[in-house]
């Protein structure tokens, strides 16, 4: 990786699109629509954030992270600077498209400010095969009550209103 | 461990917690009135420092800079330090930690800590965002990550490797409610909760029910601490701070590790402990982190009161309850009491002075205590702070 610019002194203007989220639009499959605690205006672009790279790869189907060149820690979320060994000598790297779930639960009361209409929603940490890491997320595609502990997902970026890209899981469909 | 001069709790008073009629300035001069009013010595020893455990006023309180706002409402001006301190759920115990920090050093002779939390709100989605922003807001908060889900799958792995049950849960809820009943600032003050009444409760993340889960609450407690010298103009029964221990091990739940090893919290009060000179069969009780019923079965394990997997058998057999092993969270814990965050750690500290004062009600009163533990997690039990404190002063 090489050094990053310094950040640009003045960013650009926002356009109203950024600047005022769109209203939620009603979730037709009980699919989010906006996980609402996004940042309130986008922050996926290179004035506003250095791990573009991230939303990028996305953007084509991947999940990727930083790996660190000195220790080879791999790292998530992905960094600037690896925790370990207290350099910036990252790499990009991406990370497999499947895993299983190590713990899951739903939230079926007390859900924050947009996600009150989809409820039940299911949440967990999964373990994404064939590296060391377990990640948290939203699972879809399966209603809490027929989850389980080794469910198989699947990564699935979406696009979210406004222009910004993010993950889920999918229940693996043949896991009757 | 335990550093400089020796400190103590000389007074202290918890307000009425629950769902209050009152603003976050309104609470701060409720609590002041009434310190003032249960440690007289205040009139003439005025303190020289103050420290505000408030978790979020930002969100809940639409307010920042707190710390002189409560001096003001307080009526207390210090000449030495004025701080607020947050960390989240243990955003109390941070403030009683600052005050003995800074007495310990010499900075600081008296100080009040003071913990003020407004949490109920006419919009509770608004309450529960403020509550996911202390995770990771950005990478696991869009996914729905709050407090409740992730204890939930502390307990579930609990039950998947351990073979815990809902009613073992139950039995941590039935104990602390029961001593909350015997509270009269519990939120739950006077009400009666069966296992069987707690285990017919809905889900709010599964395997939790309502009555696994501490809750939403508006409150405040105050404390005063001060130096050796200064003790006996306060008190002949001081709580003696005798060791402290804290950690943080990871943020982001991708670095959690197994949900069921809270290894900082094995280190925190090791540490703690260490600085005592005591091990933990010394104890007469402990105030532990009971945000949810599987908290405190995972802090008896990681306390060594038990070994690894028994806690839940450990709280279904009575070990933790008076009589028992040693008697966990006397005060009613956060499930019975509620969880303002920034006074909850302070709150503990005006149990562990009362019951070593023997001013508890006999319902709840912990035996002739001569040790006791207070322990806060905060987050996704990420952090662990503990203190130890003494009814005999460390040696001089």
């Amino acid at each position: 990786m090489t050094e990053p610019a310094p950040p640009a002194a003045r960013r650009r203007p926002r356009t109203a699109a950024e600047t005022v989220p769109p209203p939620a639009a009603p979730a037709p499959s009980g699919d989010p629509a906006v996980p609402y605690l996004l940042d309130f205006y986008p922050r996926e672009g290179p004035s506003e954030t250095r791990l573009t790279p991230f939303f990028e790869t996305l953007r084509r189907g991947r999940l990727s992270t930083t790996r660190c060149r000195r220790d080879g820690a791999l790292l998530w979320p992905p960094r600037l600077a690896c925790p370990r060994c207290h350099t910036s000598d990252l790499e990009w790297i991406d990370l497999p498209g499947t895993g299983h779930v190590y713990a899951f639960s739903a939230v079926l009361a007390g859900a924050p400010l947009g996600m009150e209409r989809d409820v039940p929603l299911v949440v967990g940490l999964v373990d994404l095969d064939g590296v060391p890491m377990r990640i948290f997320g939203r699972i879809v595609g399966r209603p809490w009550t027929e989850c389980r502990v080794g469910l198989p997902v699947t990564v699935e970026p979406f696009d979210v209103p406004g222009g910004r890209v993010f993950y889920r899981f999918r229940a693996t469909p043949s896991d009757a | 461990m335990t550093t400089g001069r020796a400190v103590a709790v000389v007074g202290g008073v918890t307000g009425p917690w629950g769902v209050r009629d009152l603003t976050w300035p309104e609470l701060a001069e409720e609590i002041g009135a009434a310190l003032y009013a249960a440690v007289p010595a205040l009139a003439s020893e005025t303190p020289d420092s103050l420290f505000v455990g408030a978790a979020q006023p930002e969100r809940f309180a639409f307010q920042s800079h707190v710390a002189p706002l409560a001096a003001e409402h307080l009526g207390i001006f210090p000449t030495r330090v004025v701080q607020r301190t947050e960390l989240a759920c243990a955003s109390g115990q941070s403030a009683i930690r600052s005050a003995y920090a800074a007495i310990a050093s010499g900075l600081s002779d008296v100080a009040v800590a003071v913990g003020i939390e407004k949490m109920n709100l006419p919009s509770m989605a608004e309450a529960n965002t403020s509550m996911a922003c202390v995770l990771d807001r950005a990478w696991d908060g869009p996914h729905g990550a709050t407090a409740p889900p992730f204890f939930a799958m502390v307990a579930q792995r609990h039950m998947l490797e351990h073979g815990t049950t809902e009613e073992m849960l139950a039995a941590v809820s039935e104990k602390n409610h029961r001593f909350a009943n015997a509270n009269p600032t519990a939120q739950f003050h006077a009400k009666t909760f069966s296992r069987e009444k707690l285990m017919r409760m809905p889900l709010v993340a599964p395997p939790l029910k309502l009555g696994d889960c501490s809750s939403m609450t508006d409150g405040a407690a105050a404390v005063v601490l001060a130096a050796r010298d200064r003790v006996r103009r306060f008190t002949d029964a001081p709580a003696w701070v005798r060791g402290t221990g804290q950690s943080a091990d990871f943020h982001n739940l991708a670095n959690a590790g197994p949900l069921t090893d809270w290894a900082g919290l094995r280190r925190a009060s090791g540490e703690a402990l260490d600085g005592a000179g005591i091990s933990v069969e010394a104890l007469d009780f402990a105030e532990l982190h009971d945000c949810f019923t599987i908290s405190e079965i995972v802090e008896y394990e990681m306390l060594g009161l038990c070994a690894r997997g028994e806690g839940g058998r450990f709280a279904l057999d009575g070990r933790s309850d008076l009589g028992g092993d040693l008697v966990v969270n006397p005060r009613g814990g956060l499930l019975g009491c509620g969880h303002p965050l920034g006074a909850t750690g302070i709150a503990q500290a005006v149990e562990v002075f009362d019951q070593f004062a023997g001013r508890t009600p006999a319902a709840r009163r912990v035996p002739d205590p001569d040790w006791a533990l207070v322990h806060n997690l905060s987050g996704s039990a990420n952090v662990h702070s503990v203190m130890v404190y003494g009814r005999e002063a460390p040696p001089a």
